[in-house]
């Protein structure tokens, strides 16, 4: 047996095949890039707005990684992100409650939505992709005839939840809102379960393989419901953020994210078929495709033509993966 | 002497398939069992029924003389039963480490309870000691991801998981599919060493060679049902094989 078959590769080489290491590169040159190409990019402007977006499919994309990896989909977390404000709204504005109840009853239908998903999957072994696809429309149709097809009145009266999810602070010219403390502590927590805790073995080990989880003695069953309720919870936690913010409500706010935070996190390098999640990767996915959707502008690109490069981006990093991954030597 | 494992008249359909009709065997202590058969004679329900994966409809099953209910793949475990089960017992994406004590984690701060932290380094440790025994001949760092492994190493590696947990019976469902010529070898040295060490066994083949290097005594199916069994000593390949395929094939060559 010669040794040359199985050298490990140096250590660098091997980091950089990591993909969400390749992922962070792809990053740093396309902010570099960007600095260079246009000087409004990092005013404090353009970054307080990145920054002031960046958490609200952010936050979907941290439970969308964990998901992705135990195997399952999501699409309905777009429709949920804009149903549940607007039922928000309506009770609040309807008299019937204050604020923080409504939230609270905005959150359990949230998880509602999550638990039927999850039963469904788990329990009638019908594919997440096509229930996901039905309670979609179904939520997407509830939030529009809640609401008669309408923007809902704008929201106007100050109480601590609503500062709490969407206050905004201002350091040195840069407006800083509330938001993103709480995607940088749930970031921290869906990290720390993915990686270091017993849960997190346990969602990689069902998207790995869920026969051999099975046989180990794994609640996959509850692990993946569990998973279900906590993503439509953060789309619901993100859509409120995003209500509050600008004050308003609308049936169709949410649409397509449920893509666009599906790209956001493949584009970070975790498996669409499940196994392999990283929540670096996913947060650099945030970052990259918020960038990109500001920088493009920024430079120039004519607004009706930027949705080509972002998918076309999104496109050169799945090639960049492939490419990695084929050179990791498996096959 | 009590048998370790001890199944009694099992019985299990799947709709209008009767894949098990009242089969029983047992298992003595340090004895290496071949659970032969066709396919589709009812091996995998069996086996599947005794590791908590499907429920039996009705019989009974004892371990050590006591008799347990096996409802889940938990359950048996927790009854000492470790069930080493085709191509698909070990997460391919996960690390040696974290495969070996998937299910099982050791923790710090067990209150926590599924969130609680993995104890990294006792699972790094006790995996370094598992891959040094296991024999596999390249030196093998337990971060390494299953997936750059080979076949064999896999299956060591699954059947190491087994005996670290110290069970009372282990259950090997095809463990030599699919492997090449030295790497089977090495599978079936790991019988006898675990033979050896006094674990019970009970083996899945086709390979009837197999049985006859390994095993103590054979349990042959039939249409879901236990139709012979015997000593290995004395037996040979063509009279086992007749009774895996009720014809007489001795009667056949001969004539």
């Amino acid at each position: 047996m010669t040794a040359t078959a199985s050298r490990a590769p140096s250590p660098p080489v091997a980091l950089l095949r990591r993909p969400q290491i390749a992922s962070l590169v792809i990053l740093l040159l396309v902010l570099v890039g960007f600095g260079l190409a246009s000087p409004t990019f990092y005013s404090p402007r353009n970054v307080g707005n990145m920054l002031a977006f960046m958490p609200e499919l952010g936050l979907i994309a941290l439970g969308m990684c964990l998901l992705l990896t135990a195997g399952e989909f999501d699409l309905s977390v777009g429709a949920v992100f804009g149903f549940v404000p607007c039922v928000v709204f309506i009770l609040a504005q309807g008299g019937t409650m204050g604020i923080g109840a409504a939230i609270l009853v905005g959150t359990a239908l949230a998880l509602a939505i999550g638990l039927v998903n999850g039963l469904l999957v788990v329990k009638i072994g019908i594919s997440s992709f096509l229930v996901t696809l039905a309670t979609m429309l179904m939520v997407r149709g509830a939030a529009l005839y809640v609401t008669q097809g309408f923007p809902l009145d704008s929201w106007r009266a100050p109480s601590t939840v609503v500062t709490l999810l969407a206050g905004s602070f201002e350091i040195g010219g840069l407006r800083v809102y509330a938001s993103l403390i709480w995607f940088a502590a749930l970031t921290l927590l869906a990290a720390y379960i993915l990686n270091l805790s017993k849960l997190g073995n346990w969602i990689s080990a069902i998207g790995s393989n869920r026969a051999a989880a099975v046989a180990r003695g794994v609640p996959v069953d509850a692990v993946k419901i569990g998973l279900f309720m906590a993503v439509s919870a953060l789309a619901a936690l993100a859509g409120l953020i995003s209500a509050f913010r600008i004050s308003n409500a609308s049936p169709v706010a949410g649409t397509n994210y449920e893509l666009e935070v599906i790209a956001m996190v493949v584009v970070g390098g975790t498996a669409l078929t499940g196994g392999y999640g990283t929540i670096l990767g996913t947060i650099v996915g945030v970052m990259l495709l918020r960038a990109i959707r500001n920088g493009i502008i920024m430079i120039g690109v004519p607004g009706l033509a930027y949705t080509i490069f972002v998918g076309g981006i999104i496109l050169v990093m799945l090639i960049v993966h492939a490419a990695l991954r084929r050179a990791g030597g498996q096959g | 002497m009590t048998p370790v494992l001890e199944v009694e008249n099992l019985s299990k359909s799947f709709g209008n398939v009767q894949a098990l009709r009242s089969a029983s065997l047992s298992v003595a202590p340090g004895e290496v069992v071949a659970l032969l058969g066709d396919n589709g004679a009812g091996k995998s329900t069996l086996i599947k029924c005794i590791s908590g994966v499907h429920r039996p409809d009705a019989g009974l099953i004892r371990i050590d003389g006591r008799t347990v209910a096996i409802r889940t793949p938990r359950e048996a475990i927790d009854a000492g039963i470790e069930t080493i089960h085709q191509d698909s017992s070990l997460a391919a994406d996960l690390s040696i480490a974290r495969n070996l004590f998937l299910g099982r984690e050791p923790t710090r701060l067990s209150w926590l309870g599924a969130l609680a932290p993995m104890d990294r380094g006792a699972m790094q440790a006790s995996a370094r000691t598992l891959l040094a025994r296991v024999g596999i001949r390249r030196a093998l760092a337990p971060a390494t991801p299953v997936s750059a492994l080979s076949g064999g190493e896999r299956q060591s590696i699954a059947i190491s998981r087994a005996m670290q947990f110290a069970a009372r019976l282990i259950i090997l469902d095809e463990p030599t599919n699919n492997l090449g010529v030295e790497e089977t070898r090495g599978v079936l040295r790991f019988i006898r060493e675990m033979r050896e060490g006094g674990h019970s066994l009970l083996v899945i083949t086709h390979n009837v060679h197999h049985v006859l290097a390994v095993a103590d005594r054979f349990v042959v199916m039939r249409r879901g049902e236990v139709v012979a069994e015997g000593a290995v000593a004395g037996s040979d390949v063509l009279g086992i094989e007749s009774l895996i395929m009720g014809v007489d094939l001795k009667a056949g060559a001969e004539a």
